[in-house]
């Protein structure tokens, strides 16, 4: 490991380098080699457990995001309602008169093996400069090596997008000068990109504003495979360390056409756009955690008209809040400036989260002509349509599809459907569909299928879900056993224990008893004893003799709720032997309710 | 005359002509003496052992025991010009932003050539980064930009010497010494572990004094490299063998078939001097007569060839040298940035060079946006030219390209002869007043063969003295000999050929 100091050029060891060993030259013609393409895509190798743990946190965001959100919409149309407040509705009637254009540039790190243009692995949690082969650090006499394998996520990522793919693409040197910057460039796809014209859909389910409707389909121009650049770390006040293990890790930039009206739908199709790559296994991480940065182009016009503003790029932010929130104080900055008669330059800025505006890194004047330059050690990359076929075929299910299954296949709720495909990096869908599985082989009966898989979604979002909340661990599909899941439910649902005996078996599973569910049930004497009907009749005529105040109530008051109180009662009463639905029809009888 | 003595007389050479300036850091005699002696014996007790067990077959246990010369090349000394890398001496294109540089890492051509047996004889000089023409080669200029291997060759202080040739950078400086400069096809030779100067047209050059030298030479580096990813593959190398072959057979195995020389007319340019032309003329004449036949023909494009190259050369240069900032390796200024904040700017400003700067801004201004299409994109096509012009006048085909036939009607040539460089080489003191600018016509007839990536060698052919007048004079003329790609073996025979002229000369 070494650690170079930036004030300071440093003899390397050799040991420490590495060249690379297996290269190819001429044109790079890859076609699909069936049996090695064909084994399972592994999952997300890098930051197994701490993914898990994080990635769900910005979805139950977005979900809590999207409820203020109407809330506040709620609010605002009430003090609309009741006050005529001018003041606040100025920068509203302005923003009518303007209309938002943004295009994004996604950033996303593949999840590969290898670095782009050298065999060193690639890594970023290992010791800084661990995994650096010579040409990553831009030696004399060193020249790349196209990594084959570094191929195949991005094709999964243009596939899943909807991309055409283009058999021969090239790779252009970009030139700028930066510490992070080895080369004095980095290697990208400029003149001709790997894939071109896709599309990606975003519905209202996915968080678009309100006025885009039900769905926006936005176009992408173009995904172009790259070089990421090293890691800065700065140690205040003149010190930079330079970590170069990340140097050389490919990236594809999605470009996409500027169609993008509302900064709440920006934020979405980014996050959209995340959650493709995710399930296709196409990239490392999300957002949250560095694996993707979004570059977005603001322009304002005058509503109505067919040309486009002067438009200004907002870089690196990185996380959907910040793309939300850039845009808004960049639109809002942008019609200030119009409307008092200035105009508008065509510059790069920045963003910080928690500020509230964007701040100018700089002018036209000061743009780096990239001086784009054909690699002139790099073959054309040619990739054959049987590797492109074969990428297709074995696409992983995207989320608009895995969404629309759960919600026409196993009937849950749009909301549930979402939470289930986006928790725990997809494990709690996995863990869903073995449950779902097993108790429906079990009980072979396909058209009740439907109906147990509801029942399961339920169970496993909600039931299990609270469990996990409560006790603040993350989901492992071994905390609660299939086996034991799917025996509580079967149990349940052949009305052998009660709802409050099922979820008592559920929290013992979860807290490590390992006993078979049915030898639970049997030793600990939970099994539904089905009461008679006159049984159900006494024990009901003695509560409501007990309180007669609140039987007035119930019956010359209507308060029906308070019928929910003798439920409980007689549920409490008879100790997992009382079945609600019984109870209460047989109270309403009593007091004489229809 | 064992190795070991032979070496012993370039190490002395060495230091009589120090102040040539051939070598990066000379070194003292017993250094080098201590360095390499018992490498030296090694190599002369194969080579005896390797003619002994000829002459006496059965013994064998010897070749097991000693060993038989590693190759035609074991135990020659050999200089390596300083933008290739080696693992022993610093690596610094002469350039003070790599002064004091250690390659991590060697060349595969280092690695190779001692892996055939040869010695390193040490790391020669060139114009920074391999741009320009100054070397020092006494009065007189000895061309560049591998000025340091050629001197060193020329005046005997190592057996032959690696260079590099982006434009004429090995051809020229061995016109100008009177030795062999060979450029191989582009591909042939990794560049591995070569400081890229332009990409697209670097190849390693081999100096040396006669052609089978520098063919040993080149036999020991060829070869596919991994490393490299514009190294031809094996395939590719075996289907030239084939065809190399289909075409011996058509010509017959007799030793010295006829061959047809082609002349292009573009070359014989206004601005040649009379001594070249007249040498250039005799050598014609002195083949015909060997039985070879001379066919006239025209390389439309030469002319823009030049224009081509230094818009290619200078933009590939802006982007390869753009590494150099001092942050790696290197050297980074020690002054405060300057005032202007420019990143890097101060590093660069101190530790490259005039012409190198001025290379860097020329490449910048043709790769900028405002500028490409005028400049780097029309080059590229200027580009395709040269190469569709030559390779209509070859016979052989093209092994890498579809073959385009322009015009029937010209004929097809074995190889192309033609001057190295349109002049004698300069006096030092004249080189001084010169524009720049001015000094980049000397690649005028060098650069076609470069964008074309087909081999290329420049031999001496000597010219008559005006006894006795100055004996600093220019004893020859270089010759250069160019085929098609692919096609050593031509540019080889031919070089043989011209050879004989010259020791038929000496005997009569």
């Amino acid at each position: 490991m070494f650690v170079l100091p930036c004030s300071t050029g440093q003899r390397l060891a050799a040991s420490t380098l590495r060249s690379g060993t297996t290269h190819q030259w001429q044109a790079l013609r890859i076609t699909s080699l069936q049996h090695q393409w064909s084994t399972p895509i592994p999952h997300a190798r890098s930051l197994q457990t701490e993914a898990t743990q994080v990635s769900h946190v910005p979805f139950r965001k977005q979900l809590k995001d999207e409820a203020k959100r109407k809330r506040d919409a709620q609010r605002l149309d009430a003090v609309r309602g009741n006050t005529q407040d001018t003041c606040k509705n100025s920068n509203d009637s302005s923003s009518k008169k303007w209309k938002l254009t943004v295009g994004l540039e996604v950033h996303a790190q593949l999840n590969t093996e290898r670095k782009l243009f050298s065999d060193a692995m690639t890594s970023e949690d290992c010791a800084p400069n661990a995994h650096v082969a010579v040409f990553d650090l831009a030696f004399p006499g060193t020249q790349p090596e196209f990594q084959k394998a570094t191929l195949l996520p991005a094709l999964r990522a243009a596939l899943s997008l909807d991309c055409e793919i283009r058999q021969r693409s090239q790779f252009d040197r970009k030139h700028y000068y930066y510490q992070d910057q080895p080369a004095g460039y980095q290697i990208t796809q400029y003149y001709s990109p790997f894939a071109v014209s896709g599309n990606v859909h975003v519905y209202d389910h996915d968080g678009i504003a309100p006025e885009d409707g039900r769905i926006v389909n936005l176009a992408i121009k173009q995904i172009q495979m790259e070089q990421d650049t090293a890691k800065s770390n700065l140690q205040p006040p003149s010190t930079t360390l330079l970590d170069f293990n990340r140097v050389g890790h490919p990236l594809i930039e999605i470009i996409t056409h500027p169609q993008i009206h509302h900064p709440q739908t920006a934020a979405a199709c980014v996050r959209k756009i995340q959650s493709i790559l995710q399930a296709v296994n196409a990239v490392t991480k999300g957002m949250e955690l560095g694996g993707l940065r979004a570059d977005v182009n603001v322009s304002v016009s005058p509503q109505g008209s067919e040309a486009l503003g002067q438009r200004t790029e907002i870089k690196n932010l990185n996380s959907f809040k910040a793309v939300e929130h850039a845009i808004t104080a960049e639109r809002d900055r942008q019609i200030a400036i119009l409307e008092s008669g200035g105009s508008i330059e065509g510059e790069t800025r920045g963003w910080t989260l928690g500020s509230t505006e964007t701040e100018k890194l700089r002018g036209k004047e000061g743009e780096v002509d990239y001086r784009y330059m054909p690699d002139p050690d790099i073959a054309p990359l040619i990739i054959g349509q049987d590797l492109i076929d074969h990428i297709d075929r074995t696409l992983p299910k995207r989320p608009d599809e895995i969404i629309a299954n759960l919600m026409t296949v196993c009937e849950l709720t749009m909301k549930d459907a979402k939470s289930l495909m986006s928790l725990d990096n997809g494990e709690r869908l996995d863990y869903f569909d073995t449950v779902r599985t097993m108790w429906a082989s079990e009980k072979n009966d396909p058209i009740s299928a439907p109906r147990l898989s509801k029942i399961v979604g339920n169970w496993v979002l909600h039931e299990l879900g609270g469990l996990l909340n409560a006790a603040n661990v993350p989901f492992s599909p071994t905390i609660v056993p299939p086996r034991s899941m799917v025996s509580i439910l079967q149990n349940l649902d052949a009305k052998k224990i009660t709802g409050s005996t099922a979820k008592k078996l559920l929290a013992m599973s979860f807290d490590g008893d390992e006993r078979n569910v049915n030898t639970i049930i049997d030793q600990a004497n939970l099994g539904l004893r089905h009461l008679s009907r006159e049984e159900y009749i006494m024990m009901a005529q003695a509560l409501l003799d007990k309180d007669p105040k609140k039987v007035e109530q119930i019956q010359k008051g209507k308060q029906l709720g308070k019928l929910k109180f003798f439920v409980g009662q007689m549920m409490r009463q008879g100790s997992g032997t009382i079945e609600a639905q019984k109870a209460e029809a047989v109270l309403k009888e009593l007091l004489g309710l229809k | 005359m064992s190795l070991l003595r032979r070496a012993e007389t370039c190490f002395a050479n060495q230091q009589v002509n120090k102040l040539l300036n051939a070598f990066v850091c000379p070194r003292d005699e017993g250094t080098l003496i201590s360095e390499h002696t018992s490498n030296l014996r090694d190599a002369d007790k194969r080579r005896d052992r390797g003619t002994s067990i000829k002459e006496s077959l059965g013994k064998a246990y010897l070749i097991a025991l000693i060993g038989t010369p590693k190759s035609a090349i074991d135990g020659c000394l050999i200089a390596v010009k300083d933008n290739i890398c080696t693992s022993e001496e610093p690596t610094t294109c002469a350039s003070a932003i790599l002064k004091g540089f250690h390659s991590p890492y060697p060349a595969t051509v280092v690695e190779k050539l001692k892996h055939a047996g040869a010695l390193i004889a040490g790391k020669t000089n060139l114009d920074e980064f391999g741009m320009g023409y100054t070397q020092d080669g006494g009065s007189l200029s000895a061309g560049g930009s591998s000025g340091g291997s050629a001197v060193a060759v020329a005046t005997g202080q190592c057996d032959a010497a690696l260079g590099t040739d982006t434009g004429g950078s090995v051809r020229l400086p061995a016109a100008y010494t009177g030795i062999i400069g060979f450029k191989p096809s582009y591909g042939m030779v990794s560049r591995w572990g070569i400081v890229a100067y332009a990409n697209s047209l670097d190849t390693i050059g081999i100096l040396a004094k006669d052609s089978s030298m520098a063919r040993n030479i080149f036999d020991a580096v060829e070869g596919f490299d991994s490393r490299d990813p514009t190294s031809i593959p094996v395939s590719t190398r075996s289907r030239i063998a084939q065809q190399l072959l289909e075409r011996k057979a058509k010509q017959g195995w007799g030793d010295t078939p006829s061959v047809r020389i082609g002349v292009p007319r573009e070359y014989n340019t206004a601005e040649l001097q009379p001594e070249v032309r007249r040498a250039w003329l005799e050598t014609l004449q002195g083949l015909r007569n060997q039985g070879h036949t001379i066919h006239m023909l025209s390389l439309a494009t030469t002319k823009m060839a030049l224009s081509a190259y230094y818009v290619i050369a200078p933009a590939e240069a802006s982007s390869n040298l753009a590494k150099y900032d001092g942050v790696r390796y290197g050297n980074k200024n020690s002054a405060s940035e300057r005032a202007d904040n420019v990143l890097f700017a101060s590093t660069r400003g101190a530790g490259l060079g005039e012409e190198v700067k001025r290379r860097i801004l020329l490449g910048s201004y043709s790769l900028s946006a405002a500028a490409i299409d005028n400049y780097f994109k029309t080059a590229q096509k200027v580009r395709r030219l040269v190469q569709r012009d030559f390779n209509n006048a070859f016979a052989l085909s093209h092994p890498l390209l579809k073959r385009q036939d322009g015009s029937g009607s010209e004929p097809k040539v074995d190889v192309i002869l033609t001057p190295t460089a349109q002049s004698l080489p300069p006096r030092h003191s004249s080189l001084k007043n010169k524009a720049s600018i001015d000094s980049y016509s000397v690649d005028f007839l060098t650069v076609p063969a470069s964008l074309a990536g087909i081999p290329a060698l420049s031999l001496p052919v000597s010219i008559a003295g005006q006894d006795g007048i100055d004996q600093n004079a220019p004893t020859s003329v270089g010759i250069q000999v160019i085929a098609q790609y692919g096609d050593e073996e031509m540019v080889f025979a031919m070089a043989r050929s011209i050879e004989s002229l010259r020791d038929i000369k000496q005997l009569s």
